[in-house]
């Protein structure tokens, strides 16, 4: 996650309060989707950001997931998603992403 | 008579926490990229940045007391007083250990670290090692004398490089006996070591022939150096308006090989004038090749190196010209770095004499 990206999730982090905020991430690749779900849950993996080493522990989701899809409505979803859903690797995403969530998320639902 | 000291090791020395400095770019440090990468040389008490990272690994056994951070072209581009500035900076803290980097594949920095690694351990004689890349430039310059943890490509491979210098750093910095590269996790520094085998060299030599027959995997004893790939050039537009020389490995020169260049392992090469030559013979030319037998080149020098032919080929409009001078060495276990730098010297040449291309011929 590039270097103002995080500083702007720390700020807005630290204005409403880790339990206020939910990021939602729209990488096309699995690793890519990991590594900003790492950034903002368990700190910048890279070490270079102002999330290096801050634990966030923020509610975390890909576009893709189904705890987003399911939250949102299914025309607009279609509308907006729907064509990038077909051609991304969904699957691969989605077992990244729960699984950097289930390992750092701090909030348990 | 009281002489006890309990908390000193033998022979005096106060085993503490391992002290560390560590060395990192302008863009770990959160300064900034591209933008930021004149920043100067400067010290932090503590850790910045990867040193995070590198320290919950240390577990308490080690500590980073102080992060070096210079700009990436700062040091390339004063190489020499940002070395000396970051290695005066490095001393004060009388570090036990030093880890720069590590630098994935930027290439700047990996010579950052490389250089900078290289000249702790020679001027200060205190362990170092750094990581990076193996297609970063850095690795293929230091290699040899620093030790360099091979990283993924990115920083995305940060929690990898960690988890693979913190323990090479720790042995390092106690003096223990390392591993291989492999099982370290170092870039091979070229250096063999004798070992005792169960099995005699017959019977390894068979199970890794079995082996390879089979399809399966198995570990040579003897690893090939690696060199690099060229690419080739896109292809010469209209040869028959192209400049082109003659180049060899093959060893022709003129009778009597008046530049000296050694039969094998050659530390020259020379440059020879064509001029009004329709033919090499035995009069005029031999090979000073020591690597293959010499009878049928010293007979008629065009077999290695083909004046005759290019003669005819210019005479009948195929190319546009034959180069007036021709380029040659003896290939014969030349070592890859001469044969680079001779190149590197004539290519500059050809190019200014407006020579299109280059016919390379061996033995």
């Amino acid at each position: 996650m590039d270097l103002e990206n995080q500083k702007r999730v720390k700020e807005l982090t630290e204005k409403y309060g880790a339990e206020n905020v939910v990021v939602l991430i729209g990488a096309a690749e699995a690793e890519a989707a990991g590594l900003a779900a790492e950034t903002v849950t368990a700190g910048d993996p890279t070490f270079a950001g102002p999330l290096a080493g801050v634990q966030l522990g923020l509610r975390v989701y890909h576009a893709v997931e189904p705890e987003f899809k399911n939250a949102v409505d299914a025309d607009v979803y279609d509308e907006q998603i729907g064509m990038m859903e077909m051609v991304l690797d969904v699957d691969e995403i989605i077992k990244e992403v729960k699984t950097i969530r289930d390992q750092y998320c701090k909030f348990n639902d | 008579m009281t002489n006890t000291q309990p908390n000193k090791m033998r022979g005096g020395k106060q085993m503490g926490k391992i002290k560390v400095v560590h060395y990192i770019n302008q863009f770990f440090a959160g300064i900034g990229g591209e933008e930021k990468a004149d920043y100067k040389p400067e010290v932090r008490e503590g850790i910045v940045g990867p040193g995070m990272s590198l320290n919950a690994g240390f577990k308490g056994e080690a500590e980073i007391v102080a992060t070096v951070i210079c700009g990436d072209s700062y040091f390339n581009e004063n190489l020499e007083t940002a070395k000396q500035e970051v290695i005066e900076m490095i001393k004060k803290y009388k570090p036990d250990l030093f880890i720069a980097g590590p630098a994935f594949n930027a290439g700047r920095y990996g010579v950052a670290c490389g250089t900078i690694t290289d000249a702790v351990q020679k001027e200060l004689g205190i362990p170092a090692l750094t990581g990076m890349y193996i297609e970063n430039p850095g690795a293929d310059m230091f290699k040899k004398s620093v030790y360099i943890i091979s990283t993924k490509n990115s920083a995305a491979g940060m929690r990898d490089a960690v988890g693979k210098m913190v323990p090479l750093a720790l042995k390092i910095a106690k003096g223990e006996q390392l591993g291989s590269p492999e099982e370290e996790g170092y870039i091979s520094r070229g250096i063999r070591k004798n070992y005792f085998a169960e099995k005699r060299g017959s019977e390894r030599a068979i199970e890794m022939m079995l082996k390879k027959l089979k399809g399966e995997d198995f570990v040579t004893e003897f690893p090939m150096p690696d060199f690099d790939r060229v690419k080739p050039n896109p292809a010469v537009k209209d040869i028959t308006k192209a400049k082109i020389a003659l180049v060899t490995s093959g060893g022709i020169v003129p009778k009597g090989n008046p530049d000296h260049i050694e039969s094998s392992s050659a530390s020259k090469y020379g440059k020879y004038d064509i001029e009004g030559f329709e033919n090499l013979t035995s009069e005029t030319h031999q090979t000073a090749h020591g690597g293959y037998d010499p009878v049928y080149a010293n007979e008629d020098p065009d077999r290695v190196l083909p004046v005759d032919v290019l003669r005819e080929m210019e005479e009948e409009g195929k190319i546009g010209s034959l180069h007036r001078y021709y380029y040659a060495t003896v290939g014969n276990g030349t070592s890859v770095a001469n044969a680079k730098a001779f190149a590197s010297t004539f290519a500059k040449e050809l190019v200014a004499d407006g020579v299109d291309a280059v016919i390379l011929t061996s033995t």
